[in-house]
C-alpha cells in the first residue's frame, strides 16, 4: 500500500497574537514548531498499515525550511520519503489546494491526516484534499484495515458512544482519530540517521497558480482572551484553605 | 438569489440531534435580523418522524432528500446531495452543528460550494452590517472574531452547547421533497454497519459527582488520588480524552465530544487543559471546579471556581476535607 501522511508542523505556545496588515493573516510569536499531535497518530498509522500490508510511506508538510525538522521525526519513525513544500499558509482551502496539488504529483493509494491543528483548530483540510481530489474519505477513524487490494474497511467516531464501519475504495483519505495507535519514542541516533536523509522541496509555482491561495471571504477583526462564560472566581491561598472553601462551595449544590 | 440562511440538519434513529436544533435557534435570529428566510434540509431514508419533529421548529422551508441509497451511502454522497440542494437556493449563509458527523461534511460542502468554512465557532452574530463568527485558535487560549466579507456566502459551523437554545416560533414549515439522482453520484464509499456502545458498568451520565482527570497528572500511577477524592465525595472518576488515547483508562469515563456528555451537580476538572470538544460534553455541569497549573487554561472560560495550583497538593487536600466532612456527619 502507498502511503501519503500529511503532517503540519505546528507552533508550541504562541503569544504575542496580531492581526497582519490587510486583515487576511495573523502575526504570532512562537519559539518552537512540533509535529501537531493529531498528525503523529497519523503517520503512526500510517507506519503500522505499512507494517502489516507492505508498501512504502510518504511524509509531506507546508512550510519553510525551520519546519524540515518534523519531517526528520517521520523518517526516524519510519517513513521512506519527505516532502517538503516551500509555502507558508494559514488559510486552510488555500492549504488544502497545494496539498492535493501535491498528491497529484505522487502515487497514493491512501492519505492520512490527522482531524485538526492546535493553531486552526479548524479540521478542514484532510476532507477538503479529499474533495479536491475526488477521492472518498472518512474523519475521526479509530481502526483501518485492508479489504482486497482495491478497499479498505474502517471503523470511525460519529460522537455520543456511535461508531460506523465505513467500506472505501481505493485511493481514499483518512482523517484518523487522537489514540489510534501508541506514538512511538525515537531515540537521538535515528534522529541523526534520518537527517543524512533527502528531503524533496516543492515550490508553490510547481503546483498552483498564484491566485488559488489567497484567502477569499473573511477577514480578521479582533483577537483577545477569551471571554469566562463561568466567570470564574479564583481561589487563593494554601491548599488546605483552598480545599476547606471549595468544599463548603460543593456541600452546598449536593 | 434567495439569500436564505440555510441549516443542515443531524438525525440518528428518527431522532434530531440537538445541535440541529440550537443551530435552528441561532438561525432564526439572524434571519430575522437580516430579513431573509430560514431553510433546513434533512437527508435519509424513510424521514417521516424526523420531518414531523423539524416542521414546527421554526424554520419557512424544509427539504427533503428521501432515497433509500441514502441510508448506507457514505460521507461524500451525502455532502454532494446536500451541496446541489444548497446551490439551487442559493443560501448566504450555511450552518452546520460541529459535531463529528458535521465535521466530517462541513469542509466537503464548503469546497463543493466554493465558499470559506469558517468551523468550530463559539458565535455568529451580525456586528456593524457584517456577520462575524468568534471562534477559538492556538489551543484554545486566543478567539478572533472574524467578519465574512459581503454578507457570505460561507460556511460556519458552530460548537455544540456554545450558543443558547431558545424557545422556537411553533410554525409550520413549507414542506418540500426535493428529488435528486442519487444513482448518478459516484458511490466509492458504503456504510456496512452503525454500531452503539453498549451500557457499561460505569456510568457517568449519571453520577451528581464527577471528578475528571487529564494529561496534567502526568504519571499512570497517580491517578489513585483522583480515584479517592471521587469516592470521598460519593462520586465517579470521569477523563478527557488523552487518558484514553494513552490507555490508562477505558473510553467509558471519557466526557467530550467522542465520549459522554454530563451535566452532574458537581464537577471538578483536574489537569484538563479543556479542548473544545471536552468542554462542550461537560460545560452544563451545576458547580463546575478546575484545577490547573496553567492560569490561561480554557477549562477557567466554564469553570465556576477556579483553583491554579499543583494537583498533588490540593486534590489530596480536598480528599482529607471530604473525610472531615463525612465523619463529622457519621459522628
Amino acid at each position: 500500500m502507498k502511503i501519503a501522511v500529511c503532517c503540519k508542523a505546528a507552533p508550541g505556545a504562541v503569544t504575542d497574537v496580531k492581526i497582519a496588515p490587510g486583515g487576511k493573516a495573523l502575526h504570532y510569536q512562537s519559539e518552537f514548531q512540533v509535529m501537531n499531535e493529531c498528525d503523529e497518530y497519523a503517520l503512526e498509522e500510517a507506519i503500522a498499515l505499512k507494517r502489516a500490508y507492505g508498501g512504502e510511506v510518504t511524509v509531506l508538510t507546508m512550510g519553510s525550511i525551520t519546519t524540515q525538522d518534523i519531517l526528520y521525526l517521520a523518517l526516524a519513525k519510519g517513513a521512506d520519503r519527505a516532502v517538503r513544500i516551500d509555502v507558508q499558509l494559514q488559510d486552510s482551502q488555500a492549504a488544502s489546494a497545494v496539498l492535493a496539488a501535491a498528491l497529484k504529483k505522487l502515487e497514493y493509494d491512501l492519505v492520512l491526516t490527522g482531524t485538526q491543528s492546535r493553531d486552526t483548530l479548524s479540521g478542514v483540510v484532510g476532507i477538503a484534499i479529499a474533495e479536491r481530489l475526488e477521492i472518498p474519505y472518512a474523519f475521526a477513524v479509530t481502526q483501518v484495515e485492508a479489504d482486497g487490494d482495491k478497499a479498505i474497511k474502517v471503523r470511525k467516531e460519529l460522537g455520543g458512544g456511535r461508531y460506523a464501519d465505513v467500506r472505501l475504495s481505493l485511493p481514499a483519505l483518512l482523517c484518523v482519530q487522537t489514540g489510534i495507535q501508541p506514538l512511538t519514542y525515537v531515540p537521538p541516533a535515528r534522529m541523526l540517521r534520518a537527517r543524512q536523509q533527502a528531503v524533496r522541496a516543492l515550490s508553490l509555482g510547481d503546483l498552483v497558480a498564484e491566485e488559488q491561495i489567497v484567502p477569499r471571504g473573511y477577514r480578521f477583526l479582533d483577537v483577545f482572551p477569551p471571554e469566562r462564560i463561568g466567570q470564574a472566581q479564583f481561589l487563593e491561598g494554601n491548599a488546605r484553605e483552598v480545599a476547606a472553601t471549595l468544599l463548603a462551595k460543593i456541600k452546598e449544590v449536593l | 438569489m434567495s439569500c436564505d440562511i440555510l441549516v443542515i440538519t443531524e438525525h440518528w434513529k428518527g431522532r434530531v440531534d440537538a445541535i440541529t436544533y440550537q443551530m435552528l435557534a441561532k438561525g432564526r435570529q439572524l434571519a430575522d435580523s437580516m430579513g431573509v428566510g430560514l431553510t433546513a434540509v434533512v437527508v435519509g431514508h424513510q424521514l417521516g418522524v424526523v420531518v414531523e419533529a423539524l416542521k414546527v421548529k421554526g424554520m419557512d422551508t424544509l427539504l427533503i432528500i428521501d432515497d433509500p441509497a441514502l441510508e448506507q451511502a457514505g460521507a461524500e454522497v451525502q455532502a454532494h446531495v446536500i451541496a446541489d440542494a444548497a446551490l439551487r437556493i442559493d443560501p448566504s449563509l450555511v450552518l452546520i452543528g460541529y459535531s463529528l458527523v458535521g465535521m466530517e461534511m462541513a469542509p466537503a460542502i464548503a469546497t463543493r460550494l466554493g465558499v470559506p468554512a469558517m468551523t468550530n465557532c463559539v458565535n455568529v452574530e451580525i456586528l456593524g452590517g457584517e456577520l462575524v463568527v468568534t471562534r477559538p485558535l492556538f489551543d484554545g487560549t486566543v478567539h478572533a472574531k472574524i467578519a465574512l466579507e459581503g454578507r457570505g456566502p460561507a460556511l460556519v459551523a458552530i460548537q455544540r452547547g456554545a450558543t443558547p437554545m431558545v424557545q422556537l416560533p411553533a410554525k409550520a414549515a413549507s414542506v418540500q421533497a426535493v428529488t435528486v439522482d442519487v444513482q448518478a453520484i459516484p458511490t466509492r464509499s458504503k456504510v456496512l454497519e452503525v454500531i452503539e456502545e453498549s451500557v457499561s458498568e460505569v456510568d457517568i451520565a449519571k453520577a451528581e459527582v464527577l471528578v475528571a482527570v487529564g494529561r496534567g497528572i502526568g504519571d499512570k500511577e497517580k491517578i489513585s488520588i483522583i480515584e479517592e477524592l471521587a469516592e470521598s465525595l460519593g462520586g465517579l472518576m470521569a477523563c478527557s480524552r488523552p487518558l484514553v488515547d494513552l490507555g490508562w483508562l477505558s473510553r467509558e469515563r471519557q466526557v467530550g465530544a467522542s465520549g459522554k456528555s454530563v451535566a452532574p451537580k458537581v464537577y471538578i476538572a483536574c489537569g484538563i487543559s479543556g479542548a473544545s470538544q471536552h468542554l462542550s460534553g461537560m460545560s452544563d455541569s451545576r458547580l463546575i471546579v478546575a484545577i490547573n497549573k496553567d492560569p490561561n487554561a480554557p477549562i477557567f472560560q466554564v469553570a465556576h471556581y477556579g483553583v491554579v495550583a499543583d494537583l498533588f497538593e490540593l486534590v489530596p487536600a480536598l480528599t482529607e476535607e471530604a473525610k472531615k466532612v463525612k465523619r463529622k456527619v457519621a459522628s
